[in-house]
């Protein structure tokens, strides 16, 4: 008797241990587990379209698991080596490259056109481009995800701030070339010490950049052209909006108080702002704001401007993609979901026929809600380091080029020290890239 | 408990050794399975190319070893590791000049006890923040303060030179509570008697603290030492919180962030592995020769 029972109890020990390795199944036929991060708002906005979505597909069951955005990426990437990957998942354009060529990601190209839950030609063209990869170049080729939101980034302004120091915003057809603009901060920058009022936030180097012809690397993303004479003058116009002007805050000044509280303190008139922000502004600016177009470099009166998105990805290991793709797409284009973002000042609706129609007809701030459509529809571009297989070259000219916005070292100094390592990283990742 | 005698002595012995073994086994099995397994999986993982995502392992011998240590990043990782030791003298110190005054009865010292040892027990999410507030460039207090005096304070956190002073002050400070807290329980176990004899012999206050508690401290104050070391040699989310990407030109990573970021942010899970066994074999290094010096000033009783 002795004997069995302390056998006994060395099997419920081992049974103790391993009953954490066994999931229970939950009712249902199919369950699709679909992880994701946002504020308390969002997760309640998904759970209520989870729910209509499993009234929709009866016998589908989800299972949402939230996590703190910034364990995100160190959560999934653990549950893809223990190989739990979530069906669906919340997917970052930066690392898509890296998921595709490792196997992880279903090919939803022909789910895209021929599925019951949207119509692609309803969709920006440009938010899908971000799910594009052909295996050798991004932004073509076959569908790996699907948008949740796409985010162009707009240069908001304070309306009150500028009647008072009598500008007039540029009109769509009219952008400021950068001397315009400069003038015009240099109007705008008024007293002193912690009451100052700067003429604008620290410019977008992206938009300066590529307005100006340049880019971070070239067109096909094999070579690091930033000692290129554009990037170069572009960097240190940027820098120079700090140091020789002083129309923007200094970088420790921009450590001390975020930029999206300096604007809705009154104390800069323009900022770079994405539809995230509108709900925000609504609640939080005690003065009226619009939104204009980018300034463009007088060389060439390009305008251009960065374009973010999330996605949802659909994992290659699923045993129910079909179901975990109409999931994705449900959650992507669910209308009511679309409206809720309107209403809250959350996106812009994913489908183009609401976003020319409900978005654009609402009466709230800005005012000129066509300048975001058109940054999506005309000059917004995906970063480049979105479309490199990973981002160690970028981490890298951004590791300390707030000593050029420091006025420690040149432009032409700065990228002169670090291109070749960032050759040497890009590189690297291209070797690595089709493993 | 049991009415059955055992026939045979042999029975009886192998019946405790199967309760014995049936008592080991759980913490035996969870040692196995959360510690000796992933240990080796990582030591294995060193030597290979996994990144994470695909189920490609390729085993490729030392290279991953070759890359980090002519990787000039490892290097200012390594440097600025060493830099994390620098507060743990000065926490023995105060903390041992805290203990003292409580054990003294010092009027209050309750009170500073439970406030000295606030840091210890709060989140260090919200510790941080803290800090980030007190040491903003522009609406900090240390700088509102230095800006009486006028003197323009540095900007603690975006600045190369000074981003680690931050957080070697932090740690520090977060420290000295849970040393005192430490050092009170050692010295209440010093004997009166000691003191007694001392007094009668005549012996000062003075000497009184060098011949007798400081000596009966040693063992306190080198487990602190160890457990200090090896805490502040794996000083992480200090970074991790104060800084974007290890600080401007990485000048805030440490040896685990460098890791971290290698397995998370590049997904290089192989030259983490790699790293991680090299830093956790440093690390055995350290605490070994830390024993052998022990016996030179460690005071062990007759």
């Amino acid at each position: 008797m002795k004997k069995l029972s302390a056998a006994a109890a060395l099997l419920a020990a081992a049974a103790l241990v391993l009953s954490g390795c066994s999931a229970a199944q939950p009712d249902g036929d199919t369950t699709i587990t679909f992880m994701g991060w946002g504020s308390p708002e969002e997760i309640d906005t998904f759970k209520t379209m989870i729910a209509q979505y499993e009234e929709k597909y009866p016998g589908v069951t989800v299972d949402y698991i939230t996590v703190a955005d910034a364990d995100f990426a160190t959560k999934l990437q653990t549950m893809i080596a223990s190989k739990k990957t979530p069906d669906v998942f919340y997917l970052q354009p930066d690392k898509l490259t890296q998921y595709v060529d490792a196997g992880l990601l279903a090919d939803l190209s022909s789910y895209v056109d021929d599925n019951q839950e949207f119509s692609v030609d309803n969709v920006w063209k440009k938010a899908l481009d971000f799910y594009r990869y052909d295996g050798t170049t991004r932004g073509t080729g076959a569908i790996y995800g699907l948008p949740k939101d796409i985010g162009p980034f707009a240069l908001a302004y304070n309306k009150d701030l500028f009647d008072a120091a009598g500008i007039t915003a540029p009109t769509d057809d009219a952008p400021w070339t950068w001397d315009q603009f400069e003038a015009a901060a240099k109007t705008l920058t008024q007293g002193s010490g912690n009451d100052k009022v700067y003429g604008s936030s620290p410019y977008s180097l992206e938009s300066a950049v590529w307005s100006n012809g340049a880019d971070w690397l070239n067109a096909d993303r094999t070579k690091v052209t930033v000692t290129d004479p554009k990037f170069v003058e572009a960097l240190q116009w940027v820098a120079d909006l700090n140091l020789v002007d002083h129309v923007v805050p200094s970088p420790e000044e921009q450590s001390a108080l975020p930029d999206y509280q300096r604007f809705v303190d009154g104390k800069v008139a323009m900022m770079g702002i994405g539809p995230w922000n509108q709900g925000g502004l609504w609640n939080d600016a005690t003065f009226n704001w619009d939104i204009m177009p980018w300034p463009v470099s007088p060389s060439t009166g390009t305008e251009a401007i960065w374009l973010g998105s999330i996605g949802f990805g659909v994992a290659n290991s699923s045993k129910d993609k079909t179901d975990a793709a109409n999931l994705a797409a449900f959650m992507a284009f669910n209308k009511d979901a679309q409206r809720t973002n309107i209403e809250k000042g959350q996106a812009i609706p994913n489908l183009i026929d609401m976003a020319k129609s409900d978005y654009l007809t609402s009466d709230k701030a800005p005012a000129n809600k066509q300048e975001f459509l058109r940054i999506i529809e005309d000059y917004g571009r995906i970063a480049t380091q979105t479309t490199t297989y990973d981002q160690e070259w970028f981490t890298l000219f951004n590791s300390n080029v707030a000593s050029v916005f420091k006025g420690e070292k040149t432009a032409a100094e700065y990228t002169a020290s670090v291109q070749d390592e960032m050759q040497k990283l890009l590189d690297e990742g291209i070797a690595k890239q089709g493993q | 408990m049991t009415t059955s005698t055992p026939r045979r002595a042999s029975s009886m012995r192998r019946h405790e050794r199967l309760w014995g073994l049936a008592f080991v086994t759980p913490i035996a099995v969870q040692a196995l399975l959360f510690c000796v397994i992933p240990v080796g999986i990582a030591v294995y993982a060193g030597f290979t190319n996994w990144n994470g995502l695909s189920g490609r392992r390729d085993f490729i011998g030392f290279a991953n070893f070759g890359e980090f240590l002519t990787d000039k990043y490892f290097w200012i990782a390594s440097g600025n590791t060493v830099v994390m030791l620098v507060p743990i003298p000065f926490y023995l110190f105060f903390g041992i000049l805290l203990a003292l005054g409580a054990h003294r009865g010092t009027p209050g010292s309750g009170v500073f006890r439970t406030l000295f040892f606030l840091p210890y027990i709060s989140s260090i999410v919200a510790l941080v923040v803290l800090w980030k507030w007190i040491f903003n460039y522009q609406y900090g207090l240390v700088n509102q303060g230095l800006a009486l005096v006028g003197i323009q304070g540095p900007d603690w956190l975006g600045d190369p030179a000074w981003i680690k002073t931050t957080i070697v002050l932090m740690i520090g400070w977060k420290l000295i509570g849970i040393t005192s807290i430490y050092i009170l329980a050692a010295l209440k176990n010093i004997p009166p008697t000691y003191y007694e004899a001392a007094r009668i012999d005549g012996a000062s206050t003075l000497r009184q603290f060098f011949q007798i508690t400081l000596p009966m401290l040693t063992p306190a104050i080198f487990f602190l030492t160890v457990i200090g070391v090896i805490g502040s040699l794996q000083t992480f989310v200090e970074v991790q919180l104060f800084t974007s990407s290890g600080g401007p030109d990485y000048s805030a990573a440490t040896i685990t962030y460098y890791i971290w970021q290698k397995a998370f942010g590049s997904n290089e899970l192989g030259l983490a592995s790699a790293t991680a066994t090299f830093f956790a074999l440093v690390l055995l290094a350290v605490t070994l020769i830390q024993l052998r010096l022990s016996r030179r000033w460690v005071f062990e009783g007759e």
